[in-house]
């Protein structure tokens, strides 16, 4: 009896100290969980390889610099243009913008914002030896003159409906004259306070920041999680409170889940680029082809866990204040009306070609093997060339290839920021190698130079004609982008379109718990 | 011995100059280019104007053999220059990256130590027996389920569906030490569960073999216990090959947590390798090479001259 008694109380006293140890262990785990309500916890998909203000550094390094750093210009969470460091904002005429600062922007150095400071830093940007992203376009800028400590002029060398929105551009801050590149005197919401390359930034609320009540959070510490499962599941654990580039095959894990939500928008799309430099995709014929012969819904399915759409022609952007596509110049799946459009372009047999696309990013390359088994069909043998992204991007910039997967997005939702994507005058890895079309780099001319909506949509229209018979690229689908939030968190929201991935940070200084 | 062991240093030196040469070869052979790369993310278009200017800043505009020549004299002096993406300091980023892989390789190689051997040596002795084949099969099991599968599903089960542990990341130890260690267990676990079939391995084909000596059979029949023959005997005897496999295992872990450390967020040495190559960050790629090299090779400098100091009989 004693003995079985001793027993029970040796197994009971096991599992008391089983239970210790395990609560031991989950102290941290728990402390993780529930974190200081003050400090928002960002995952980041990549850590930003350079800070640099008006360097393009890619989409983290943009987050980044949004938070620290403001322009003249920026958006609400509809995604409409407001001002930032400018209150307001006008055109006098087709040339020229006055800006009016607002009185209380004071940079981290105490001293207030000027237009002294915005005319200095339009300067360096377009200056000769600038890598900056914006240098062409502000190379428009014939002259700026201070009106007043407060007011700005910029008087451009001829119209550019595109000038507001590279001013809320995240290449575009605003700094103090005399500034660094590597130390830069900016007035964002937030100061960098504690960095460690490659694995976190940490920044602080700045008290003097113009926006009343704003920011709503003391921090935001940015960790940097380059696999995307690792990223979802930091955000299910509780590590994170927002994460970005949520991956596709997860969306299902936020239905009726009541500690996480997802925001996203339609933006970013996947185009079909061309080698026009040399037969066979010199002849549109072809690339009308290629256009009829995929079955859009299957990269949907297969690429992007159905999260997406397909892209039938002009990729004008959601959010777009035009009409530009219509039924009759989309690319619906046709695969008869492909063979008969190779034969006529004396193909008939079909021919054999590389389809390049990389390894590095799943949705490319599953996009790309869609794409082949659908050319296939059509007698075309694409044979797939999955480079790393450094390579495919050299491969590209060097037109090493018949037919391109791409992935790509705009930077604001006009029509116009497809300019860089088909004018002749870009030659980079994002565009159709060797690709020029009069029509087409005039009417981009067109709509950029043209003030009035209605005329600007007139544009467009035939703009979209234009890409639907001339075939710059292959249009293949839209696919969702999104943030994971935590439940209570509020305020932030993916912005609609192109900016989703571009500007969604912009909204980070509203971002709160409750 | 003396003069032998300056001909190894030597030999030594030399290997770190092939080596050196090598991995500035890489930034010839390997197609890409910093600056092209930098300012080509998705949706921006730089103008090969900007890509120049960029090169010029990051000094890529040099002759090759300027660059050359400039890379060994700095690494003579140990400086590594500046990283070509954001200019930090190379020399202190490895000094802060390198303690931690070597943090997550010292814990993981203990525990696999302190498992497999004893549970090796188990199996050994009773060879056939339950022990012994369930030890078979995990071992199987472990080497044949890749790192990255190990470490996913132990994210899932502990820091998903349990929630004892975060899914991944690193505190400092100063600052945070049970965040730290919390954050090291799982990486840890997934790394010790790699080795462990190889030491398991070693450890009972080892045993096993010490077990046939004669020696052995002549010790158990004058009558010393089972267990003194074991542990004086058999077992002092079997472990010469199973720290050589050791050694060797440590100086291949410093070029193989990559997986772990990119699953955990770790961020260790070897990670930030692959970020630095996917950057076409030639300088950091560089250093860090020649740095884990280096190690590879004074660790094994500093075994054979041990081995000379111990063993008269090795002549190198």
């Amino acid at each position: 009896m004693s003995r079985l008694h001793a027993l029970t109380m040796s197994r009971r006293a096991f599992l008391a100290a089983a239970g210790a140890g395990i609560a031991a262990v989950q102290l941290p785990g728990s402390a993780s969980a529930q974190a200081d309500a003050g400090v928002l916890r960002y995952a980041l998909s990549a850590f930003p390889p350079s800070l640099s203000p008006w360097l393009n550094a890619g989409a983290a390094a943009s987050t980044v610099k949004t938070l620290i750093m403001r322009g003249l210009l920026g958006y609400d969470t509809e995604g409409q243009l407001i001002g930032e460091i400018a209150e307001s904002w006008a055109a006098v005429d087709p040339t020229t913008y006055d800006f009016k600062l607002r009185a209380n922007a004071v940079f981290s150095n105490g001293k207030p914002v000027r237009a002294q400071d915005v005319i200095w830093t339009v300067n360096q940007i377009s200056a000769p030896e600038s890598t900056a992203h914006l240098r062409t376009t502000l190379n428009q800028v014939e002259s700026m003159e201070a009106l007043d400590d407060h007011t700005v002029r910029l008087i451009l060398t001829k119209p550019n409906a595109a000038l507001p929105f590279a001013l809320a551009s995240p290449n575009a801050a605003i700094l103090a004259e005399g500034s660094t590149e590597d130390a830069p005197i900016a007035c964002g919401p937030f100061r960098l306070a504690q960095q460690e390359r490659g694995v976190f930034i940490e920044v602080e609320r700045n008290p003097d920041y113009y926006k009343n009540g704003s920011p709503q959070v003391d921090k935001i510490r940015l960790t940097a999680y380059a696999d995307e499962n690792l990223r979802m599941a930091a955000l299910e654990s509780g590590d994170v409170d927002i994460i970005e580039y949520v991956p596709w095959s997860a969306y299902s894990r936020f239905d009726n889940n009541d500690r996480m939500k997802l925001s996203g928008s339609l933006g970013p799309f996947h185009v079909v680029l061309f080698n026009t430099s040399k037969p066979p995709f010199d002849n549109p014929l072809v690339r009308q082809a290629i256009g009829y012969a995929i079955n859009r819904e299957d990269i949907v399915a297969a690429a992007f866990a159905g999260q997406g759409e397909p892209l039938y022609g002009f990729p004008n952007p959601p959010g777009s204040a035009y009409q530009a596509s219509t039924p009759e110049n989309s690319y619906t799946y046709d695969p008869e009306r492909a063979k008969a459009l190779l034969a006529e372009a004396g193909y008939a047999d079909g021919f054999n070609c590389t389809l390049l696309a990389t390894s590095t990013y799943g949705m490319l390359q599953d996009t790309a093997v869609v794409v082949a088994a659908y050319l296939q069909a059509i007698g075309i043998n694409a044979e797939l060339k999955l480079p790393e992204w450094a390579s495919r991007i050299t491969a590209g910039n060097e037109g090493q290839y018949d037919i391109a997967i791409h992935g790509t997005v705009g930077e604001y939702n006009d029509p116009d920021s497809l300019y860089p994507l088909l004018h002749s005058s870009v030659k980079t890895f994002q565009n159709s190698f060797g690709f020029a079309s009069e029509r087409i780099d005039t009417l981009l001319e067109k709509g950029r130079g043209e003030l009035d909506p209605a005329k600007r949509e007139e544009i467009y229209k035939q703009l979209a004609q234009a890409y639907f018979e001339e075939v710059p690229q292959a249009p293949l689908v839209w696919r969702v982008q999104s943030f994971g939030l935590a439940r209570n968190v509020e305020g932030f929201q993916c912005l609609p379109g192109f900016l989703g991935v571009t500007s969604t940070a912009i909204l980070l200084d509203q971002a709160r718990f409750v | 011995m003396l003069h032998s062991a300056i001909s190894r240093l030597a030999s030594a030196l030399s290997m770190l100059f092939v080596v050196a040469t090598l991995v500035f070869a890489i930034q010839v052979v390997i197609p890409g280019d910093p600056a092209e790369l930098l300012l080509s993310s998705a949706g921006s278009t730089p103008t090969p104007e900007n890509i120049a200017a960029l090169r010029v800043e990051m000094g890529l505009d040099r002759p090759l053999l300027q660059q050359y020549v400039e890379f060994l004299w700095g690494a003579v002096r140990l400086d590594f220059g500046n990283s070509l993406i954001d200019n930090s300091s190379i020399g202190q980023t490895i000094a802060t990256r390198l303690p931690r892989t070597l943090e997550l390789i010292a814990v993981a190689m203990s525990i696999a130590v302190a498992v497999a051997v004893p549970f090796g040596t188990h199996a050994a002795l009773r060879a056939g027996g339950r022990l012994d084949t369930a030890g078979s099969g995990v071992s199987a099991l472990f080497a044949a389920v890749p790192v990255f599968v190990i470490g996913t599903l132990l994210i899932l089960l502990f820091a998903q569906t349990l929630k004892l542990t975060p899914a991944g990341g690193y505190a400092d130890f100063g600052s945070a030490p049970i965040q730290h260690l919390s954050n090291l267990v799982l990486p840890a676990i997934t790394v010790a569960m790699s080795i462990f079939p190889i030491i398991f391995r070693m450890t009972r084909s080892s045993v096993l073999d010490s077990l046939s000596n004669e020696w052995v059979r002549t010790a158990l029949a004058k009558g010393l216990p089972r267990r003194a023959v074991v542990r004086r005997h058999v077992l002092r005897n079997a472990l010469g090959p199973v720290v050589t496999v050791i050694g060797l295992q440590l100086g291949i872990l410093l070029g193989s947590t990559v997986l772990v450390e990119f699953v955990f967020n770790w961020p260790g040495l070897s990670g930030y390798l692959v970020t630095a190559v996917e950057q076409r960050d030639y300088p950091t790629v560089r250093a860090i090479i020649l740095v884990v090299a280096a190690i590879f090779i004074f660790i094994n400098l500093l075994i054979e001259l041990l081995q000379m100091k111990l063993d008269p009989r090795v002549q190198l």
